[in-house]
């Protein structure tokens, strides 16, 4: 074992230096790596959901939900086909956000929607989509178009922009909002049916599923 | 060939420098090539296992032994202060701390500093400690992988 002055008196002080390392770094250094366990994460929420341990701020973890909410309203025979939007209201009774508890929707009238998004490396936004198909259909086969649904956004206490904002179906896949890298979104939708068009009586049912895509 | 040359020209020029160096306020590399981390690579997992709203929850955390065996026979019977350093690493903000078993102090250190690991007489030509380390790193920068290089450096009074 030789010692190696790290600083240097001189001019061949340095030089000397310069060699010695070059021989004998690996003798002269530990090495630890490092790097994430889950580097990439996503959530989605639509309607009732799951965290365990407590809400996101006390440690809280999600988990998965299985349940398929319903949107729905029943449209009086007088009104049918007047133009007057009629309000919609879910099933889900999940008014708080999982972040903190806060109660972020007003239930029944609005549905939860949230997620969030995290990676270590920079490459984009999360994208949360929606499919829907080109009608609801009822039991013999009448149709009411999925654009015939629309909603608006909110969420109590927000007063800026929505991650999901407001929107109307299309009727095939389309996109509803973005979740930043390593960020949590959450907006609260209250849909209604357009009503502009006279139907045939009976249920009329459609099932929309959202996507949250990550890059 | 000339690499060759060098690593066998090192050493008697060392010698020489070595002699020229005042007995005083000297710092040098201390020889931990028998160091091994008890793991090859530390994983490290998020804090919070979602994000914040505000995208300010984003540390990695993880932990991880390291055997380390520092080579003092140089400095034997003299009196010296014993450095952990950590070099800049350029990629992620990393913040890394340690617990020992006592021959050598605990502490925290970031890239590009170092710390006081034991202050006194050399009274030891090898002296081995575990070092517990608890590793940060900003989980929005860090890359698929990462290497933290320490070293540890003795300035001999």
């Amino acid at each position: 074992m030789r010692a190696t002055p790290a600083g240097s008196t001189g001019i061949v002080t340095a030089g000397a230096l310069v060699a010695f390392l070059a021989c004998g770094q690996a003798a002269r250094a530990f090495t630890v790596n490092i790097t994430a366990a889950n580097p990439k994460a996503i959530y989605l929420q639509v309607g009732v959901g799951t965290f365990t341990g407590g809400n996101y701020n006390a440690g809280g973890t999600p988990g998965n939900n299985t349940t398929i909410n319903t949107v729905s309203v029943g449209v009086p025979a007088a009104s049918v086909g007047t133009g007057v939007a009629q309000a919609m209201t879910t099933n889900s009774a999940q008014a708080i956000s999982f972040y903190d508890g806060f109660t972020f929707c007003n239930t029944p009238a609005q549905l939860y929607i949230g997620g969030f998004y995290r990676n270590t490396t920079n490459t984009g936004a999360a994208t949360v989509t929606a499919t829907s198909p080109a009608n609801l259909i009822n039991g013999t086969g009448d149709t009411i178009p999925f654009t015939q649904i629309r909603w608006t956004s909110s969420g109590n206490g927000d007063a800026g922009a929505q991650p999901f904002p407001a929107g109307t179906f299309v009727g095939g896949v389309q996109t509803i909002g973005t979740i930043s890298r390593n960020q949590w979104a959450e907006s609260c939708h209250t849909f209604s049916y357009a009503n502009t068009s006279i139907r045939p009586a009976g249920t009329y049912t459609g099932r929309v599923t959202y996507t949250l895509s990550s890059p | 060939m000339r690499m060759a040359l060098w690593c066998v020209l090192a050493p008697v020029m060392l010698t020489i420098v070595t002699g020229a160096v005042p007995a005083t306020a000297a710092t040098f590399v201390v020889d931990d090539g028998a160091s091994a981390p008890q793991e090859s690579t530390a994983l490290l997992r998020w804090r919070r296992f979602a994000p914040s709203r505000a995208n300010d929850s984003n540390t990695l955390e993880g932990a991880l032994a390291v055997v380390v065996r520092l080579n003092l026979a140089p400095w034997m019977h003299r009196s010296g202060r014993v450095f952990l350093a950590l070099p800049e690493q350029g990629t992620a903000s990393v913040r890394v701390s340690w617990t020992t078993q006592g021959r050598l102090l605990s502490g925290s250190i970031t890239p590009g500093n170092r710390v006081l690991v034991y202050a006194g007489p050399i009274t030891t030509a090898l002296l081995e400690e575990t070092l517990t380390l608890q590793i940060e790193a900003d989980g929005s920068r860090l890359p698929n992988m990462q290497r933290l290089k320490f070293h540890f450096e003795i300035d001999i009074d």
